[in-house]
């Protein structure tokens, strides 16, 4: 068996490291703006314009507590769909209350569809035969700066930054070193190429769907996966991690996941999904309560 | 303390004496439109075993809406169809597995979902209150209509059976199958999921989650409006659609959910018109219904209501 080292694209870190200069060397120029309908006397909703690399004008969410700063912080890493809320569905609102919450809309998704309008399927086969075209490389970038500029924010305690998603969300953590907790639900870039022949669930049906009419491109659609892997990413993350993966026999489980969960330099916890939005929302809400020093968590009123 | 058992709530929805006639004038001013087909075969999603097709209709107010469309290569002629109805914020699939199966099914993008707004585009959170106050241009208006046009678009089909043809979906798609079973008696098997659109009034009395909560949003800041907007909603709500239909339905909900409380799906179920009806609670479940063990009876349903190894 190959280490992890020897399976990890040779140029990963060169690639990153551009992207991150890039990013860098492109001013945010940040604009807030109050969002009325969404203001509750508990907590205030601001629309928020960043600017990613591209440069690519992004939108983004941010929901402060009414009351004392610094505010522990929830930031929803961008999912893979097209419309971006401030809260996820099903959410209480009243969460807002305790926590500064930020979601941004990656290029393509509704809010910052323009000049890019993503369509599903389609986004993640989109420049998908060069690592250097390839959208999520833009999309990773996006989700960076959102967690940078949540980080700058005054109301938010670093000390309490929780990132909350897919594999973006592992990865923007490994990139940006900035949150101090990790709650993931691996997939879909895990061993994307190894897994995407087994599968007819979009969004990896969209890699087979793609070498179905371009098989002169496996190599390349390889090469540029292989740079979105999370095993790559996991030992630059030190956070707090939460692990949500199949149970033992199922797609995803503890055994498929091991290289992944062993190489997170932060510590780890792994729990096996119970295919059931309520218990595992509750696990997951009663393990963010529990990390940020809350007796209780803050839950939508029938749980 | 936890709240009462969510079958013994009483619904405070009131179905309008006028609720009939409104959508007979909707549906009179829809067929003035004419559907305007257009049938794109898609090499990229198209398989060995499956063609897909994008396809795009007219609509209520000559709204373009876009939908996938999957037919099984097998030979076996005609089909049964499943028309797929999507959820409020998720991107309708390609339904080929469904295809598989031996159906020939439609996934139906309404306006403002993407690819379907460019005439129309209110955007998440927004759709549920685009003119709430004005049952005449409310979103929903059209949206529901652009949903049960699927319908006709499949009986259009030289392979469809159209004395075989389904409906389902979950959350909002769970909704749709409620009212377009409702509004289209072509639909002879229906199985809805933890149906959204259902209940509003009560839903948003019960729980404080997205997307209903668009709806107290509103209310906050246009108090006044009130009564305006539940006058609307009494015209879309589904428990006001259920009593119509007349198919076999199976529902099922999850006793957690905290997107569409339980109470609303019973009040839903309970008014459902057709005999042939079950409804599957599923505890210790959210939005997600029980979908993991239910996507068995669901597959099983339509297997005995639309016969797909007939061919």
């Amino acid at each position: 068996m190959e280490s992890q080292e020897e399976q990890r694209p040779d140029a990963f870190q060169s690639y990153w490291d551009a992207v991150l200069a890039e990013l860098e060397s492109t001013p945010s120029v940040p604009e807030v703006e109050k969002i009325p309908i969404r203001t509750t006397d508990f907590a205030t909703l601001y629309g928020v314009r960043l600017t990613s690399i591209g440069p690519y004008r992004l939108t983004a969410y941010l929901s402060i507590p009414t009351g004392e700063p610094p505010f522990p912080a929830l930031f929803f890493a961008p999912g893979y769909g097209s419309v971006v809320t401030h809260i996820p569905q099903g959410a209480p609102n009243s969460m807002r209350a305790r926590y500064a919450t930020f979601s941004v809309a990656a290029r393509g998704m509704r809010g910052s569809e323009k000049p890019f309008e993503a369509s599903f399927p389609g986004l993640f086969t989109e420049g998908i035969d060069s690592a250097d075209t390839y959208i999520f490389r833009g999309i990773v970038a996006d989700t960076c700066r959102a967690i940078e500029y949540l980080s700058s924010r005054s109301e938010v305690d670093p000390s309490r930054l929780a990132v909350i998603g897919g594999d973006v969300a592992l990865i923007a953590a490994g990139l940006t070193g900035k949150p101090t907790h990790v709650a993931m639900d691996p997939g879909p870039f895990f061993e994307a190429a190894e897994r995407a022949p087994a599968t007819q669930a979009y969004p990896l049906q969209e890699i087979n769907d793609y070498l179905r009419l371009h098989p002169r491109k496996r190599t390349a659609v390889e090469r540029t996966l292989s740079y979105l892997d999370p095993r790559w990413f996991a030992p630059a993350v030190k956070a707090e991690c939460r692990l949500t993966g199949g149970a033992e026999g199922e797609p995803l489980d503890r055994r498929a996941l091991l290289q992944l969960l062993e190489a997170i330099e932060g510590n780890v916890t792994f729990l096996e999904t119970e295919h059931s939005s309520y218990k595992d929302g509750l696990s997951l809400h009663r393990w963010i309560a529990e990390q940020f020093g809350f007796d209780e968590p803050i839950l939508p009123s029938i749980w | 303390m936890g709240r009462p058992a969510p079958h013994r709530y009483v619904s405070k929805v009131v179905r309008p004496p006028d609720f009939d006639a409104f959508w007979e004038d909707v549906l009179a001013q829809a067929a003035l439109v004419p559907l305007n087909i257009k049938v794109v075969p898609d090499k990229l999603r198209s398989s060995d075993d499956v063609d897909v097709y994008q396809v795009f209709y007219d609509s209520l107010d000559h709204v373009r809406v876009a939908a996938w469309y999957c037919v099984p290569k097998d030979g076996r002629r005609p089909l049964p169809a499943i028309l797929h109805l999507p959820g409020y914020q998720s991107d309708p699939p390609v339904s080929k597995e469904w295809a598989r199966l031996g159906y020939a099914t439609l996934t139906v993008a309404p306006r403002g979902k993407v690819r379907s707004n460019k005439q129309f585009n209110p955007g998440y959170p927004g759709l549920l209150t685009y003119s709430i106050v004005d049952r005449n241009t409310y979103s929903y208006r059209g949206f529901y209509v652009d949903a049960w046009r699927g319908v006709d678009f499949l009986m259009s089909r030289n392979e469809v059976d159209a004395r075989r043809i389904g409906a389902t979906g979950s959350s909002q798609g769970g909704g749709l199958t409620i009212t377009a079973a409702a509004m289209r008696p072509e639909i002879v098997a229906a199985a809805a999921g933890a149906p959204y659109l259902c209940g509003f009034i009560d839903a948003i009395a019960l729980e404080g989650t997205y997307p209903y909560q668009e709806i107290n949003d509103y209310l906050n800041i246009h108090p006044e409006s009130r009564e305006q907007v539940v006058t609307t909603l009494r015209y879309f709500d589904g428990i006001n659609f259920a009593s119509r239909i007349q198919c076999p339905i199976i529902v099922n909900i999850g006793l957690q959910d905290n997107v569409c409380p339980p109470e609303t799906g019973y009040a839903t179920f309970n008014a459902i018109g057709s005999p042939d009806r079950k409804m599957y609670p599923y505890d210790g479940h959210g939005h997600d219904a029980g979908r993991r063990d239910h996507a068995a009876i669901v597959e099983e349903f339509f297997r005995t209501n639309l016969e797909p190894q007939q061919g």
